[in-house]
Parts: C-alpha cells; sequence; structure tokens
C-alpha cells in the first residue's frame, strides 16, 4: 500500500464567533479484515481507526472509525472561530501508523 | 456429520440478531430499533426530531454512502452533544463511527462516507451532556453491497 496521505480544506482567516467547515481525507485502503485473497487467507484489518482536530493545543472534535467507514476516509465537520490558534489534524492507523498536519487559523 | 463451525456459530448468532429487525415501513420497525439500541447500550433512548441523519434513500453503490448528521444544539457548557455513534445494524459489523464534540467550539455537524452491506436502516444515538440518549434512523436502499 502507498504511504497514506492527508489532506485538509480550511480557511485561513475567520471572523470571532463564525462556524467555519473544515474539510478532510486521507488516501487509505480502510482493510475491513473481513476479506480473503486467493488463496482464502484473511486479509488482515488495516483501518484509520482514529481522527483527532486540536484548536490551539484543545481537543475539539475526535472521530472513532469502524470498518464500515468507506476507503480514503472523508470527514467533514464545523467549528467555532474563538480565537487565532493552530489547528492540528491528526490520523492513528491500527498498527500505530500516526499521521498528521497543521493549519494557522487567524480570528478577526 | 460435522461439528458446528465457528462460522456457523457466528451465522446463526448474527441471524438471530437480524431477523426481524429494520424491515422498511413496517409499524414494528420503530420499536425494534429502540430494542437494538436498547441492547447495544443498556439504555433506553428518545426518539428525536432534533437529530437529522441525512443520507439518500436510495444509492447505486453500498461503498461509499454519504452521510451528514445534523443535531440541534446550543452547545453551551450546561446543554451540548457530547457523542454520536452511528450504526448499521444489517452490517456485518454494525458499529459504523463515533463523533466527539466539546461545547463551544465544536458543532455537532458532520459528514462522511460510509459502508453499506445491504439496505437497511441507519442509526444514529447521541449522547446529550445531561445524559440523555437522542436517536433517529433513516433508510437506505444500496443497490450493490458494500462488501465489507
Amino acid at each position: 500500500m502507498t504511504t497514506p496521505t492527508p489532506r485538509v480544506l480550511v480557511a485561513s482567516a475567520a471572523a470571532k464567533g463564525e462556524i467555519f467547515p473544515v474539510k478532510t481525507i486521507i488516501s487509505h485502503q480502510m482493510e475491513t479484515g473481513l476479506r480473503h485473497d486467493a488463496q482464502g487467507r484473511v486479509i488482515p484489518r488495516k483501518i484509520i481507526n482514529k481522527f483527532v482536530c486540536r484548536y490551539g493545543g484543545t481537543e475539539v472534535f475526535s472521530v472513532d472509525l469502524h470498518e464500515a467507514i468507506s476507503a480514503n476516509p472523508f470527514i467533514e465537520f464545523h467549528l467555532r472561530a474563538t480565537e487565532s490558534g493552530q489547528l492540528e489534524f491528526i490520523w492513528e492507523e491500527d498498527g500505530g501508523g500516526v499521521y498528521r498536519l497543521e493549519h494557522e487559523l487567524v480570528v478577526a | 456429520m460435522m461439528g458446528l463451525t465457528r462460522r456457523d456459530v457466528l451465522m446463526a448468532g448474527s441471524a438471530a440478531l437480524a431477523s426481524p429487525l429494520f424491515s422498511p415501513g413496517t409499524a414494528r420497525a420503530q420499536d425494534e430499533t429502540m430494542e437494538f439500541v436498547e441492547r447495544l447500550t443498556g439504555r433506553t433512548a428518545t426518539v428525536s426530531d432534533r437529530l437529522h441523519l441525512k443520507m439518500p434513500a436510495v444509492f447505486p453503490t453500498g461503498y461509499t454512502v454519504p452521510m451528514d448528521l445534523d443535531i440541534e444544539s446550543p452547545m453551551t457548557e450546561d446543554d451540548h452533544v457530547k457523542r454520536i455513534r452511528v450504526f448499521a445494524p444489517q452490517n456485518p459489523l454494525i458499529e459504523v463511527a463515533g463523533f466527539s464534540f466539546v461545547p463551544q467550539r465544536s458543532v455537532p455537524r458532520v459528514s462522511a462516507r460510509i459502508r453499506l452491506a445491504k439496505p437497511q436502516h441507519v442509526v444514529a444515538v447521541a449522547e446529550m451532556s445531561d445524559g440523555k440518549l437522542l436517536m433517529t434512523k433513516t433508510w437506505v436502499d444500496v443497490a450493490t453491497n458494500g462488501c465489507i
């Protein structure tokens, strides 16, 4: 499998109190562990099992992902702009892989 | 004669769990969903129109069905949504996702794409800050299964 590549689409500036969307996606097979290969062996589960968004160092949104989340998991969520700060996006994979992105948000 | 395989046990178990549940449009469907949520969480959930689970009624593929969730909540310290869990009771693995929120800074409005193994009711259960469980469900007909 190729290395999962995360991407985030979010504004760089927001008005105080504004609700803004965050679109995230990571390229990933999301192998369920329910499939078999040509020899009849179970293909082991390998999914992104957790997504976390921190805002100014505080966790503000998270997702527990299970096998029924489609390949290349897309998650759109909404935050309220309270102050300028860093947004951190963290994806955790079965087996310990961690993928991250950071984004600076200016709130005026 | 062959003994009962693990697969047989699993299939018998899941068939028993799934058999009368979630037939579309029956008067019992609502009771069945409530029962399902109660069995899963050990608590009683209230059907609420504050929860909006928007999914296509018919979709060509079960691999990637769009799902929009929106919950009406002031998201204050005293009154907010803590968590939403989504279930697909007719999937081989019924749990789909759990979304967690915090007051003031996140808004309980999310979208994702999910796999559905067959036509079924998708169920959303919201845990509120006062401990109450609210729920809703929506019927989705998929033409080809999501083979998960």
